[in-house]
């Protein structure tokens, strides 16, 4: 109800808005019932495009999770979009098949990290944890 | 039968000494010159005038002074001399190779009173046997010194003659296949089956290699094989057949076709294992994740949460294998730094005690070598590699000893197993991936140590002794990188 009226201040710092970007249902399925059991709220999108939506209306998101290749993306142009439209999220990169020059770029273009497939639900977990962490200043 | 006054006979007997194409001399004991026909004058420049009644002498170079008078007493005591060759010098002071007969001239009391030559100017003959022996020198000179084997046979395939060429390529020599059967220089089947095709061609005249050529197997005495183009040509000496095969050897350009195959197919590979890499990663890491949060749902302790707990373990191996894969068939661009060989080889050996399968392994490293440029984490996996064959290779039991030196301007690290060594089977095959001798292995091991070793532009070298114990040893190159 608060949030209603208060969208911004009444949020929880505790309780993360985080997009998943995978075209694979089991991969959404999985890290977000992670996040959600941990009390996150999670958004899924299988495509770029509904990505982009995602991030474009509504609140903002603190993270976002998302696939190098998707239907619809194979390269790191979704990334420098993302970090446009939404440059608050942290991004973490996933990816089956990284070169070191995926990784390097995804890197300088403001990605925070970048995971190789497969992963431990519970590390990237806590990987979105720490990249959403208040930076010590 | 037709008979002559004497006057007849000598006019007939002159007439027959002028015509002769042989020098015709009669001198006396002392030397002296009677007589000199026209055969004389040609060959020796003087007219019969201008040399009757001087000594034979004339004609005799210095140096033949001795053996002159030598032969006159052999004449003077009634010996026939035949087919002596000697030397003359002309009118004009040319020498000539003559061949001569000298004869006893005997008067009507039986009395030896001087000597008859009959002399033929063999300069010219000389002169061609010396050629002919000239050009088959020639000849031979460029058949042994032709780098191809070239041998022939006859036409029972009986060798007879074999050059340099083909002593180096089959390591026989000559003497040892020179009056054998040229199936000696065959392998099975062609070995067994080389008469019979002989015998057909002589028979029908259907040729398979014979005036065409192609690529066969030859075999070395040590038994080894290798690729040769023959072609065989087909003359006739005397009125016998032969065959001459003319033996080029193809190993180089056999093994570079080979390499050149090898790197295309390493390419295709790489490509294809890209592909692989995406297409099941992304799948695994999907199937994971999902049972992973259900296995959370499960009772603790229960028989299903297990099974997940199984099921995650088998994903993480089809994981590995996929991971192998493309380290093999893709390895990354080496990053190199300066790094100390010893120390890596030190903390190598201490990732493979922190495995219980290797409590017995005992891991010694000796020796130094100046820092190198490497990719540290690269060769990390290839002796990490090379360390866990060896421990296999000993059943888990047993000492690996690593032997570090500087070598021709390269790091020379040798790591050494007490294991059984390899057996001889695939021995040849250490280096094809997907080879195995391991009940459950990939065969990618020691393929990928070979990659990552020639991605420093390094080389490596596997001996296993017939007594057991293998030894890798890898040169790394000091400053390629």
């Amino acid at each position: 109800m608060f949030a209603e009226i208060f969208p911004v201040t009444t949020r929880n710092p505790a309780v993360l808005r985080v997009l998943i970007v995978d075209d694979e249902p089991l991969i959404r399925w999985s890290l977000a019932e992670t996040l959600a059991e941990m009390g996150h709220v999670v958004v899924e999108a299988g495509d770029g495009a509904s990505a982009i939506r995602a991030l474009d209306d509504g609140e903002p998101f603190d993270a976002v999770v998302l696939d190098y290749r998707l239907p619809d993306s194979n390269d790191l142009n979704l990334l420098t979009t993302i970090r446009q439209i939404a440059p608050q999220a942290a991004v973490i990169m996933m990816t089956a098949f990284g070169t070191a020059e995926v990784t390097s770029g995804a890197i300088k273009l403001g990605a925070y990290r970048v995971v190789p497939k497969p992963f431990e639900m519970h590390d990237m977990a806590e990987l979105v944890l720490q990249a959403t962490a208040p930076s010590p200043s | 039968m037709t008979f002559f006054s004497s006057d007849e006979a000598s006019r007939i007997l002159a007439a027959i000494v002028e015509s002769s194409d042989d020098a015709i001399i009669a001198k006396d004991l002392r030397g002296t010159i009677l007589s000199w026909n026209q055969a004389a004058e040609r060959m020796y420049g003087y007219s019969a005038g201008e040399i009757i009644g001087r000594n034979i002498t004339v004609l005799v170079p210095d140096d033949y002074r001795e053996e002159l008078a030598g032969m006159m007493r052999r004449v003077a005591a009634g010996e026939r001399i035949q087919h002596f060759e000697t030397m003359r010098v002309t009118k004009a002071g040319d020498r000539r190779e003559v061949s001569l007969m000298i004869s006893p001239l005997r008067n009507g009391a039986g009395d030896i009173i001087g000597a008859s030559t009959i002399a033929r100017d063999i300069t010219q003959r000389n002169s061609d046997v010396a050629q002919l022996r000239n050009s088959e020198a020639r000849l031979r000179s460029i058949v042994e010194s032709a780098v191809d084997g070239i041998i022939v046979i006859d036409a029972t395939g009986i060798v007879e003659a074999f050059n340099q060429g083909a002593e180096r390529l089959f390591g026989y020599g000559a003497y040892e296949v020179i009056g054998r059967n040229v199936s000696l220089l065959m392998p099975s089947p062609y070995h067994e089956e080389h008469d019979g095709y002989l015998a057909r061609y002589l028979r029908t005249g259907e040729a398979r290699i014979i005036g065409i050529g192609r690529e066969v197997t030859a075999q070395r005495k040590d038994g080894t094989t290798f690729p040769v183009q023959l072609s065989v040509g087909e003359m006739s000496l005397a009125g016998e057949r032969k065959f001459t095969g003319i033996i080029h050897d193809l190993s180089a350009r056999v093994r570079v076709e080979a390499q050149l195959r090898e790197q295309a197919a390493l390419v295709r590979l790489g490509e294809m294992a890209a592909v692989i890499a995406h297409e099941v990663k992304n799948p695994l890491a999907a199937v994971r994740g999902a049972i992973q949060v259900i296995g959370k749902r499960l009772p603790a302790g229960s028989r299903e949460g297990s099974v997940v707990a199984d099921i995650i373990a088998r994903i993480d191996t089809l994981n590995a294998l996929v991971k192998d894969l493309l380290l093999f068939a893709r390895p990354p661009q080496p990053k190199p730094m300066a790094i100390d060989i010893v120390t890596l080889l030190s903390s190598t050996a201490t990732l493979l005690a922190e495995d219980a399968a290797h409590r017995d392994v005992r891991v010694t490293i000796s020796g130094t070598a100046p820092r190198i440029m490497a990719d540290a984490e690269l060769l990390k996996i290839a002796f990490v590699n090379l360390l866990i064959n060896g421990a296999q290779a000993m059943q888990g039991q047993g000492d690996i000893s690593i032997v570090v030196a500087t070598k021709d301007g390269a790091c020379r690290i040798a790591v050494a197993d007490s294991g059984p060594g390899i057996p001889a089977e695939i021995r040849d095959k250490l280096f094809t991936p997907f080879v195995t001798t391991k009940a459950r292995g990939t065969g990618l091991g020691l393929s990928t140590v070979k990659r990552l070793v020639e991605a420093h532009q390094g080389r490596i070298r596997v001996d296993s002794p017939p007594g057991g114990g293998t030894t890798v040893t890898i040169d790394l190159p000091f400053a390629t990188l």
